[in-house]
């Protein structure tokens, strides 16, 4: 058994050795299937990070009111006598005035204009009550301050003022005949409201002529298991037909659709990719099966058995995957990590959102270059290892 | 034997081999044949549109609406030929995963605008006109749910909602449209406005946008300066643009589709470049005695160069042309579930025609170097070797 493994150690050595002799070939192989594993990371990172902005936004004990089956903000449409049942629903957290914690809002589509490619953008302009920036979480004002009541004065998200041209501090924006002041800049712990402008809910309304019309209800709940109760207040009275759900929840629905779309193009593309880089690794491998024809022959007629050249084989095959597999990762973190994209969410406005690679993603990336290289590996090995003595000896 | 049995003979000789490569190239033009089809899908409306269409929009962003009263102002502006106008509905179809293109729109009008894409029989158009709770819906559409003429259908809306409560507008199909030209996506429902507008429970008398075609396009300039002026500092000041430009910057919100195309494309590409390219030389060196035996037998250099050369395009043709294939087949298969995001996605005849050049040149581009090599190679070196 011992000397089983040491021929095993053997051939490898060999094998691995020998790569030098087939440096081009090898090199293609590696880069192929690199490259492969570049574009399933680069989609995947997309994905990824699209997912961790939208759907780290939102909270379990904030509830959305939206009217049923608008399914997002901008389709949604709540009556004020709406808005004054729910602040008298069940389940609602009161402040210490004993005001209840909601903020009604409005939710628009002004235009932008995107720094990379100097075209039009949709851009969320959201009026929002008193308490909105209390509903949310880790909203900080990094530079500036929070707008006045009553005022044309807009606060923008970070990630906004980043991609977005004329929102600096201080500047004016015009939507429509309104001018606006941008008085602040605000952090929203990386969530999709860092791709929002915010005005009071007032004056949004009055100077878009949406007197009594807002789009959705945030409410902070007493805890997370008081939604069922709100839900149900509202499935009850026939005056609301609106559709409560926990923030999160909102957000996880909103995240999927575009995140499943982008993984659904990624997997595919590396998938078939892959196959052609199958293709490539199996060639490398048969001729390397073919150029060590005769020494893989003369071993096995000094004693060495078929196995060790199968091992062999297969090692190599799969070194060279490892080799393109983590080169792919690298460079896929080296260009796509970190870079800041934009794209149409749920609410047909732009979120703002990383590249994000995570350590599973990259595994992920990392197990298909192993099957590309496993495959390609196995079928040559098993050549090798079945390689009749005389035909190799005589190989050349 | 003639040149091409022996360029399809040395292809051939070792089968698997070239098998393996005729699938790698398989792929990588599936590849490149979806994804030209799915990009063409995302700016078929910059393709399909007209120089002389404009769209005009409210200023603060394209889903603002303005006041219909527009409409008439627009007509009477020197250099229009035809305006119509169009609101967007928010259609779904018993579900609301059955996302539907639905508009309401100007009947009259709409289809004049229009009428180089669209075609409705006029008797059909005529019911249209004359019922005002009646529809016309795109062919794919119609063909998708099954729906024919005189078909009672609910639509609901994720936006509207009726004076009376509900979401849900029944209509009745009283035509079908077809395309007219090749990049004509007919996934659509179209409904009359001003059923619409007197049904619906809030934004009465305002629309989505219009559309208006200019006398010329020489005129577009100073029509959508004289529009956009016409309603400054109004309540909803208006934006003009060209129907391309407008698609053009439309298409861009999604983030820069082109670019990851062209990614994917070209890193798909270089590999199967390399892979073709590495194999066609191994097997060329393979064969340097054989080439040996051909110069001594009186085949010239240059026509060494063209089998080497046949042999490389050969290989891609084969390989190139099933993988476009198969990429439109994907296309069919995948056309409904993308109608929303990515209507009218197919493999069209200018694909191809692309998928073929670049067929060649993958041939051209892998077979050079061994040809080269091959060409100049000596007798005597040949015959020495191996």
């Amino acid at each position: 058994m011992r000397s089983l493994w040491l021929q095993v150690a053997a051939v490898t050595a060999i094998n691995l050795r020998s790569i030098a002799q087939r440096r081009w070939l090898s090199l293609s192989t590696v880069i192929a299937i690199a490259l492969v594993v570049i574009v399933l990371l680069a989609f995947l990172a997309m994905a990824n990070g699209f997912q961790r902005t939208i759907a780290g936004s939102g909270a379990d004990d904030i509830a959305i009111v939206l009217r049923a089956g608008s399914q997002a903000e901008i389709n949604s449409t709540v009556s004020r006598d709406q808005v004054r049942l729910i602040e008298d629903g069940p389940g609602i957290a009161r402040g210490s005035d004993g005001k209840p914690l909601i903020s009604p809002e409005l939710y628009l589509v002004v235009d932008g204009i995107k720094r990379s490619t100097k075209t039009k953008a949709n851009l969320p302009l959201r009026g929002i009550g008193e308490q909105g920036s209390t509903l949310r979480k880790d909203i900080t004002i990094t530079s500036g301050r929070m707008f006045n009541r009553g005022s044309n004065e807009v606060v923008v998200g970070k990630a906004l003022q980043r991609q977005f041209e004329g929102f600096d501090l201080g500047s004016t924006v015009a939507f429509g005949a309104t001018r606006w002041t941008v008085v602040g800049v605000f952090e929203a712990g990386g969530s999709v409201f860092e791709s929002e402008i915010w005005a009071d809910l007032n004056v949004v309304q009055s100077l878009f002529n949406r007197n009594n019309i807002v789009q959705t209800v945030r409410a902070r709940l007493t805890g997370p298991a008081a939604l069922n109760e709100l839900k149900s207040y509202s499935d009850n009275d026939p005056r609301l037909k609106l559709d409560v759900k926990s923030e999160a929840a909102y957000f996880a629905e909103q995240a999927s659709q575009t995140s499943d779309l982008i993984q659904k193009l990624g997997w595919p593309l590396a998938i078939a990719m892959a196959l052609g880089a199958v293709a490539g690794a199996l060639n490398t491998m048969y001729s390397s099966v073919a150029a060590r024809a005769t020494e893989i022959a003369t071993l096995r007629a000094i004693g060495f058995g078929g196995f060790p050249a199968f091992v062999g084989t297969l090692a190599e095959s799969l070194l060279l995957a490892v080799i393109g597999g983590v080169l792919g990762a690298a460079a896929t973190y080296l260009i796509f990590d970190g870079v800041t994209a934009s794209t149409l969410g749920g609410n047909f406005t732009q979120v703002v959102f990383d590249f994000k690679l995570s350590p599973w993603l990259i595994a992920e990336g990392v197990a298909l270059a192993l099957i590309v290289g496993l495959i390609g590996g196995l079928f040559p090995a098993l050549r090798a290892a079945r390689l009749p003595i005389v035909e190799g000896l005589y190989a050349n | 034997m003639n040149d091409f049995d022996l360029i399809r003979k040395n292809l051939f000789r070792r089968k698997l081999r070239a098998s393996l490569m005729i699938v790698s190239i398989l792929i990588a033009f599936m590849i490149f044949g979806v994804l030209a089809g799915f990009y063409r899908a995302f700016t078929a409306g910059e393709d399909a549109a007209a120089a002389d269409r404009m769209i005009t929009v409210n200023k603060i962003n394209f889903t603002q609406p303005m006041p219909i009263a527009y409409y008439n102002r627009v007509r009477a502006i020197e250099g229009v030929r035809q305006v119509t106008f169009a609101n967007w509905f928010g259609g779904y179809y018993q579900d609301p995963k059955n996302f539907i293109m639905a508009l309401t729109i100007e009947p009259n009008t709409y289809f004049d605008v229009y009428r180089s894409e669209f075609e409705v029989p006029p008797e059909q158009l005529q019911a249209f006109m004359r019922d005002r709770g009646s529809a016309v819906v795109g062919e794919s559409l119609a063909q998708k749910w099954g729906w024919k003429i005189g078909d009672r259908i609910p639509l609901n809306s994720n936006i509207f909602s009726q004076k009376s409560g509900g979401h849900t507008w029944d209509l009745t199909i009283a035509g079908i449209v077809k395309g007219k030209v090749e990049h004509v996506d007919t996934n659509f429902l179209l409904f009359q406005y001003a059923y619409f507008d007197e049904t619906r429970s809030f934004g009465k008398d305002t629309i989505g946008w219009m559309i208006l075609q200019t006398t010329s396009p020489e005129n577009n300039d100073r029509v959508a300066k004289a529009i956009d002026a016409m309603f400054a500092n109004s309540t909803a000041e208006t934006s003009t643009d060209t129907e391309k430009a407008f698609g053009k910057a439309f298409a861009a919100q999604f983030g820069n589709i082109a670019l990851i195309v062209l990614l994917v494309v070209g890193a798909a590409f270089v590999t199967i470049l390399m892979i073709v390219g590495n194999t066609m030389a191994l097997s060329i060196r393979e064969r340097t005695r054989e080439i040996g035996v051909l110069k001594t037998l009186g085949f010239s250099g240059p026509r060494i160069l063209k089998m080497v050369l046949g042999e490389s395009v050969l290989l891609a043709l084969l390989g190139g042309i099933p993988g476009l294939a198969i990429a439109a087949l994907i296309a069919m298969a995948l056309r409904n579930s993308l109608a929303s995001i990515a209507p009218a996605f197919a493999v069209s005849p200018t694909i191809i025609l692309q998928g073929l050049a670049l067929m060649i040149a993958l041939g051209l581009i892998t077979g050079i170097i061994p040809a080269l090599n091959a060409m100049r190679l000596r007798i005597a070196t040949a015959l020495g070797r191996g």
